[in-house]
C-alpha cells in the first residue's frame, strides 16, 4: 500500500494529538501536521510548492471550528487551483450529529468523505484503502 | 382603575352613533364611524381597540363584508354584527366563516351591548394572552433548537477527545507517554465541566426570579479575590482590586457574582504567554446610584472585527483556551435582566477592558 501525508486541522489539541497517534499507528503515515486552526493550515496549503511526484496528502478537517469552521476552509480551499486540489483528498471529521451540518460538508466536491470522532486507527485503514 | 375597554361603533344612521355613544361612554372608551373606511382610518390609528360593533346594512357594503376587511389587517379585535332578523342568513354564514364572534339584535338594548362586551373582552383576553405565550414558546423553540445543536457538538466534543484518548493509550508503553494523555484528558474532562455549569447558569437565568438585596461591594470583590488569588499565585498574575462604595447599591447577587465572574475569568484566562507583567484589574465603584465595573487585562485582546459578536450565544473568537461560547452570552443575559450595560475596547495583543454600569434597584 503507498503511503500519504496527512495534515490534521481540529481547533481541539487533544483531538489533534489523538488523530496524530491514530494515523501514525496506521502505519501508512509518512509525514503528519497538525494545525488546531484552519487559517494557519491553509495559509501552509497555499505556500507549499506542488511537485508532479508528491504524495497524496489526507486532510482530516474538523467541521465545528472557531474563528474558521471546516465550512470557511472548504470555500477557501475550493478557490486553490486544480493542481493543488489534486494532491488533497479532504476527510471531514465531526462531532456533530447534526444532518444539516454533515449534509453541507458533504456537498462540497472535494470532500471524499465523512468520518465520527474519535478517530481510530481501523477507520483510517479502511479509509485509506478506498481512496 | 384599569384603563377603559375601547371599542369602535360603525353604523351609517348617525342617529344610532349617537344613541350608542351616549349610553356606553362613561364604561368605555367609544369611538363611531358611519362609513367602512372612517372605520379602517380609527382601526388604523387605534391598535388597541378591543371590540367593534358594526351594522350589517350599510349603503356600499355590508356588515359582514367590513369585517371579513378587518379580519385580513388585524385578526384580533372583536367583531360584533348588530341586524335585524330579515338577515339571519347572512348573520349565520357570517359566524360559520368566523368573521364575527357574535351578534346583537336590532334595535338592541343596553343590557345585551353590555354583556356582549364582557363576553367578547373574556375572549379577547384570553386569545391575545395565547398569542404572548405562543410567541414566547416561538423563542423557546428556537433557543432550545441551537440549545440541541450546540450539546451535540460541545458535550459530544469532550468526550469523543476523552475516549479516542483512551485508545490511544491503549498503545502506549512508556509511563510518561500515558501521563501526558491524562493530562490531556483531564483538560477535557474540565471543558465538559465548565460547559455543564455554564448551561446551569444559562438555565437559572432564563428560569430564575431575582432576589434583590443591599450588596456590599468590599465582600463580593474580598470574595473574589479570595477566588483568583490562586489563580493569580499560580500563573504570576497580579490581581488589583480597588473599591469604593458610599451609597447604597441594590441589585441581585447571584446575578452580580456571575457577571463579575465571568468576566474575571475570561480576564484569567486569555493572558498572553509569555508576557512578564501579567496584570489583571477590577474596579467597583457606586455613584447616583449606578454602580460601575470595570474588569481590565493586559492579555491577548479580542479583535475588532470580533468585538461586535462575542456576547452571542456560542460565538468563540479563539481556539486557544478552553470556551464554551456561553459565558459572555450569559453576562449579557445577566445584564439585561438588571437594565445593566456592558462595553468592551480592546486592542489585540494590548489587552481588554469591559466596563459594566448596573443601576440600584
Amino acid at each position: 500500500m503507498s503511503k500519504y501525508n496527512f495534515i490534521v486541522i481540529d481547533d481541539s489539541e487533544l483531538d489533534c494529538y489523538i488523530a496524530e497517534k491514530m494515523i501514525r499507528y496506521s502505519g501508512l503515515s509518512e509525514d503528519v501536521k497538525c494545525f488546531t486552526g484552519a487559517n494557519e493550515a491553509l495559509q501552509y496549503v497555499k505556500d507549499k510548492d506542488v511537485a508532479e511526484n508528491d504524495l497524496q496528502t489526507v486532510v482530516i478537517l474538523d467541521v465545528l471550528m472557531p474563528i474558521m469552521s471546516g465550512f470557511d476552509y472548504m470555500d477557501e480551499f475550493d478557490k486553490l487551483p486544480p493542481e493543488v486540489k489534486r494532491k488533497y483528498q479532504v476527510i471531514a471529521l465531526t462531532s456533530s450529529m447534526n444532518r444539516n451540518d454533515i449534509e453541507r460538508i458533504r456537498s462540497y466536491d472535494s470532500v471524499f468523505d465523512i468520518l465520527d470522532k474519535p478517530l481510530s486507527a481501523e477507520s483510517i485503514a479502511v479509509l485509506l484503502s478506498k481512496l | 382603575m384599569p384603563e377603559k375597554i375601547k371599542i369602535l361603533y360603525v353604523d351609517d344612521e348617525s342617529n344610532n352613533l349617537i344613541g350608542f355613544k351616549a349610553s356606553f361612554r362613561l364604561d368605555y372608551t367609544v369611538y363611531i364611524a358611519s362609513t367602512a373606511e372612517e372605520a379602517h382610518d380609527i382601526l388604523d390609528k387605534h391598535s388597541d381597540i378591543r371590540i367593534i360593533f358594526c351594522d350589517q346594512r350599510m349603503p356600499h357594503k355590508t356588515g359582514v363584508e367590513f369585517f371579513e376587511e378587518v379580519r385580513q389587517k388585524n385578526a384580533l379585535p372583536i367583531r360584533i354584527l348588530i341586524t335585524g332578523y330579515t338577515d339571519i342568513e347572512a348573520v349565520i354564514d357570517a359566524i360559520n366563516r368566523g368573521n364575527i364572534f357574535r351578534y346583537v339584535k336590532k334595535p338592541w338594548v343596553d343590557a345585551d351591548i353590555i354583556s356582549a362586551i364582557e363576553e367578547a373582552n373574556k375572549f379577547y383576553t384570553a386569545s391575545s394572552l395565547l398569542a404572548v405565550k405562543n410567541s414566547e414558546l416561538q423563542i423557546a423553540y428556537n433557543e432550545l433548537d441551537k440549545f440541541a445543536y450546540s450539546v451535540s457538538h460541545d458535550i459530544r466534543g469532550p468526550l469523543s477527545g476523552i475516549l479516542g484518548a483512551i485508545r490511544v493509550v491503549k498503545h502506549l508503553d512508556s509511563i510518561e507517554d500515558m501521563k501526558e494523555m491524562l493530562y490531556l484528558m483531564e483538560n477535557s474532562v474540565k471543558k465538559l465541566d465548565t460547559f455543564i455549569l455554564s448551561v446551569h447558569d444559562y438555565y437559572n437565568l432564563q428560569r430564575g426570579e431575582l432576589k434583590i438585596v443591599e450588596i456590599d461591594l468590599e465582600k463580593v470583590v474580598k470574595d473574589l479575590k479570595d477566588i483568583y488569588n490562586i489563580y493569580s499565585n499560580a500563573n504570576e498574575i497580579t490581581f488589583t482590586t480597588f473599591v469604593k462604595q458610599s451609597e447604597v447599591f441594590r441589585c441581585d447577587e447571584t446575578s452580580l457574582k456571575l457577571i463579575l465572574n465571568n468576566l474575571l475569568s475570561n480576564a484569567f484566562k486569555y493572558q498572553r504567554k509569555g508576557n512578564t507583567h501579567k496584570e489583571v484589574e477590577l474596579i467597583a465603584e457606586v455613584d447616583k446610584s449606578i454602580a460601575y465595573f470595570s474588569i481590565k487585562d493586559n492579555g491577548i485582546g479580542i479583535a475588532q472585527n470580533h468585538l461586535g459578536e462575542i456576547f452571542n450565544l456560542f460565538y468563540r473568537a479563539t481556539t486557544t483556551e478552553a470556551g464554551s461560547g456561553f459565558g459572555l452570552y450569559n453576562v449579557k443575559d445577566a445584564l439585561l435582566k438588571l437594565n445593566g450595560e456592558i462595553k468592551v475596547e480592546s486592542v489585540v495583543d494590548e489587552g481588554a477592558t469591559f466596563k459594566v454600569s448596573i443601576p440600584s434597584k
